[in-house]
């Protein structure tokens, strides 16, 4: 069942679980004007799911979406963005995407699909069998009830290793608006996890022998694939090493490129030595161990190895073995995970969290993934466990749980650090059991809402990391100023755009960075030093354009934005400039359709204007600039006191990011005052339909 | 016992049938009338036109090795394997074979060997080990289609002689033939003619390529191997075997 297109699979599946129907379009006619992933979320969401829809109705669907890139060999490759109204979008749900790695995309691929749409409900548990281009629902009523492992581990045992299974657990089957999707054991979705269960949707399994087709030529696509790997960094695209070394320049101590000589992957048989050359491309995979970045130093003992998505050198997820927690806990000693994963169990604790080298803080990290991993609990990138820390230490909880309910939680452990109170603790948030349960299962906002709490306590309170519509702050000004800051305005849950801080964060000093943004944006003004911020300018905004554009376009071709766009390099001999032009040069040849940077990116900019689209519609809102676009309190505060632009602070000031929003919907060309799309910015993506909806109901931005 | 005259006659025989390196390592086979019997009918039929059928002495000079400490499961040596030499990623026709061990070890997730990203993350590789003769799928094939790479003596299908019949594929004990369904025609592990491009794309320094050794003896079998050998190239076993 070979594809003759290259690079698309070329079919979608679409699954009617009220029906039982699975019928299949054609991924390009249909939806190849937004490529994939994200794309084809935000359309179907605007051609079929109505505004107002919760994120629980049996209207809402939910979409797995890859890119032309999933299943191949680009490096970083291997996402799918799971795109619905997102459950815990805050006050009104609205259209968010999760995004998982693993083996799910490329596998979905091989079955012969470059997304499902999954709609209505089912009137019992089922399972999704996709497999070499045909797909069936099965009966999952023995599956329900189970964790995601048990789930995964009964599929496969059915159906053969060569399958990937996303599946929810406890949480997203108990319509927890905080439950993820995973697969391959570590890599989760969030917040969609209740959606899949509101559906009786058990898994989504998916098989097969297919190919994707390089339609270009194979000799110019390995050197393209060759040239890519020099550019890469280690996670996040740091490109410098953490430690001095004759091999580098250039360091940085907080770059995530820790694989220094002498370490060693000390649990793997007999240990491995990570070797000498660090710019070696047999030892990319050397570069990142993020249990030691998170955990510390003392866990280069207990990692194994790297892991993450196929085919992916870097290896972003980090297996670890740590014999003390099976033998106290009676789990398993192997665990793993990446960045807030790995971090889940530990940031519960007020005194463990970012401790390191830490034996309490690592068993914690350890009982939390074994825990939320297979419950299928989310954490909101750690705003659960901030919420928490609060909520408990101000008196909240024990004011609003029941008395019987408050004394029958172990309060004495959660306050010695002692990580066996997450036993109790995640089945809670699994099972709603319990007002504490249920309220943290619910997602920040409506959890406020819940116990009559301001959200400005929370907009106030830089210690959240709070900012809006019931999500955190995603790389914000803590890491690049008011470009950080416009990003996150711009979404409905948490930005999840890693375009614009793989890039400050990358290491590289601040004259080198310079020189890099002028050669993209026209001047060296469009980054400054971290902390050392100085006034909004054009070519902030241009670049955070670039940041949510580029960020779109890789949730619509599966390149990870937690290592692309690549802009920067360790390559001295390229000035550490990367290759802005990567994206649409593997496009091109996959495609076998000669695509330019600029053409590319017109398609990236018309997905994200549809996202904007959805948004304007679903809250029926014109003036995104007042009513979503917001900033909290605290990004214009600061401890000491120290003025916006000086040395040492990451404030900001409101006059300057007002000015910013002004450039950025310049940019944009939307219209200043609402900050919503003109007519004429719709027409120009070819969106004509999109706006001729919205001005029925005036909800186009003015000219 | 061979007596000297026989020995010229017969390392001449053997030469003409393309078989003197049996006799070039391990010394002088035990070498009875009924051999010479043999590599009679050999040059009868090819005095008959038939071609004499291929067997495999010639020993590979290089082979990929693996460790398994060091994968972490990217997959990115299956998908250099057909990207880079067939033009798209197809894991299922991989000629080194990692995701069919990846999540539960070779065994499979109902064998719960312990190995796999589901156990103890250890992640088997598995290569092909360019086996010394007997080749199992060269001897298997009726076409006699897997020939000796002239570089890298690395056992190669040659699509042209390849009718896609599969026998190789049950033949081999460790289930290493590949299956190119387009063009319907086996395919293998052929070295890259010597830069073997998985062995170039693995970015933890776990496939090396290494100078040939027999390891076939020690590797644990994957499958029970159903090798069915054509009749006029069994025959001529007796040729050494006495």
């Amino acid at each position: 069942m070979a594809s003759k297109l290259g690079g698309w699979a070329g079919e979608v599946l679409r699954v009617d679980l009220s029906t039982g129907r699975i019928t299949r379009e054609n991924t390009f006619e249909r939806y190849g004007d937004v490529l994939g992933g994200t794309g084809i979320g935000y359309k179907v969401l605007w051609d079929e799911v109505p505004a107002g829809t919760d994120a629980f109705d049996p209207a809402n669907k939910l979409i797995f979406g890859v890119g032309v890139l999933a299943g191949t060999g680009v490096p970083c490759n291997g996402r799918t963005a799971i795109t619905t109204i997102f459950p815990t979008v805050w006050p009104k749900h609205l259209v968010g995407s999760g995004h998982m790695g693993g083996q799910f995309a490329a596998r979905l691929k091989y079955a012969g699909f470059d997304a499902i749409i999954v709609e209505g409900q089912a009137d019992h548990p089922v399972w999704l069998h996709v497999k070499d281009g045909t797909a069936v629902l099965r009966d999952a009523r023995s599956l329900w009830g189970q964790g995601i492992r048990q789930a995964t581990l009964g599929i496969t045992q059915e159906i053969g290793e060569d399958s990937a299974v996303a599946a929810i657990g406890q949480a997203g089957e108990n319509r927890v608006p905080m439950a993820v999707v995973m697969n391959s054991l570590s890599h989760s979705a969030g917040g969609v996890g209740g959606v899949m269960g509101a559906k009786n949707l058990k898994a989504i399994a998916v098989q097969g022998r297919g190919a994707v087709r390089i339609a270009g030529d194979k000799g110019e696509w390995e050197k393209l694939v060759k040239l890519h790997l020099t550019l890469l960094g280690a996670n996040n695209q740091h490109v410098v090493p953490s430690f001095p070394t004759p091999q580098s320049e250039y360091y940085n101590p907080s770059s995530r490129w820790i694989g220094a000589p002498g370490k060693r992957w000390g649990a793997a048989p007999q240990g491995v030595a990570l070797g000498s050359d660090i710019h070696s491309l047999n030892k990319i995979a050397y570069r990142t161990n993020n249990a030691v970045y998170f955990l510390g130093d003392s866990v280069w003992k207990y990692t194994v190895r790297g892991n993450g998505c196929s085919g992916c050198p870097i290896r972003c997820h980090t297996i670890l073995k740590v014999p003390s927690v099976a033998a106290k806990y009676g789990i398993n000693e192997v665990g793993q995970n990446t960045c807030a994963g790995l971090m889940f169990g530990r940031q519960f604790f007020k005194e463990l969290v970012g401790v390191k080298n830490n034996d309490a803080a690592i068993e914690a990290a350890m009982i939390g993934m074994h825990l939320a991993d297979d419950l299928g609990v989310w954490c909101n990138y750690m705003q659960v466990q901030r919420d928490f820390i609060k909520l408990y230490y101000n008196g909240t909880i024990k004011a609003k749980l029941g008395a019987d309910e408050y004394k029958s939680i172990a309060w004495d452990k959660y306050e010695k650090g002692d990580p066996s109170f997450l036993f109790d603790l995640l089945p809670r948030i699994a099972h709603k059991r319990g007002e504490l349960g249920t309220a943290l299962g619910l997602g920040t906002g409506a959890h406020l809402q819940r116990w009559g709490i301001p959200e400005t306590d929370w907009t106030d309170d830089h210690s959240t990391y709070y900012w809006k519509m019931g999500h955190p702050k995603h790389h914000a000004n803590e890491d690049d100023g008011q470009c950080g800051v416009i990003i996150n305005t711009q979404y409905n849950r948490d930005a999840q755009c890693h375009s614009h801080c793989n890039f400050v964060r990358s290491g590289l000093p601040i004259e080198v960075q310079k020189k890099i943004v002028a050669g993209l944006w026209g001047s060296p003004d469009g980054v400054d030093a971290i902390g050392d911020y100085r006034p909004m300018n054009v070519y902030k905004a241009r670049r955070a354009k670039w940041s949510v554009i580029r960020k779109e376009l890789h949730d619509s071709m599966s390149i990870c934005n937690w290592m692309g766009p690549w802009i920067a390099s360790p390559l001295k001999e390229r000035g550490y400039g990367g290759d802005d032009t990567i994206e649409s040069k593997y496009y091109s040849l996959a495609v076998g359709r000669q695509t330019s940077r600029e053409e590319l990116d017109r398609i990236g900019e018309r997905i994200f204007t549809l996202h904007r689209a959805l948004t304007i519609r679903d809250m029926n809102e014109v003036d995104m600039r007042g009513k979503h676009d917001t900033v909290p309190g605290w990004v214009y505060k600061d401890k000491k006191d120290l003025p916006a632009f000086s040395k040492g602070t990451i404030r900001m000031d409101r006059d300057d990011i007002a000015k910013g929003m002004d450039l950025f919907y310049a940019e944009m060309k939307w219209d200043q005052k609402t900050g919503a799309p003109t007519a004429k910015a719709y027409e120009d993506l070819g969106l004509k339909q999109v706006a001729q909806e919205l001005r029925k109901k005036n909800l186009v931005g003015k000219a | 016992m061979e007596r000297e005259g026989d020995s010229r006659r017969i390392s001449e025989t053997l030469r003409q049938a393309g078989l003197e390196s049996a006799v070039s390592r391990r010394g002088f086979l035990q070498i009875t009338t009924g051999t010479l019997a043999g590599l009679a009918a050999m040059r009868a039929l090819a005095a008959a036109g038939e071609p004499a059928p291929l067997i495999i002495m010639a020993e590979a000079t290089g082979m990929i090795i693996a460790d398994p400490a060091r994968c972490v499961g990217c997959q990115r040596c299956e998908l250099a394997c057909t990207e880079f030499n067939d033009g798209r990623s197809q894991p299922s026709m991989a000629r080194i074979k990692v995701s069919r061990n990846l999540n539960y070890g070779p065994g499979g997730a109902l064998a719960m060997s312990g190995q796999g990203l589901w156990g103890n993350s250890l992640v088997i590789q598995d290569t092909c080990k360019q086996c010394a003769h007997p080749v199992p799928c060269a001897t298997t094939c009726p076409q006699d289609a897997i020939v000796v790479d002239r570089k890298t003596k690395a056992r190669v299908v040659d699509a042209g002689k390849c009718v896609g019949c599969r026998l190789c594929q049950k033949a081999c004990p460790w289930d290493m033939m590949s299956f190119d369904e387009e063009a319907e025609k086996a395919t293998k592990c052929f070295l890259c003619n010597g830069s073997p491009k998985c062995v170039e794309s693995c970015p933890a320094d776990a496939l090396h390529f290494v100078p040939w050794r027999n390891v076939a003896a020690t590797a644990p079998r994957r499958t029970a191997p159903f090798a069915v050998i054509p009749a006029a190239k069994a025959a001529t076993c007796i040729t050494c075997h006495q």
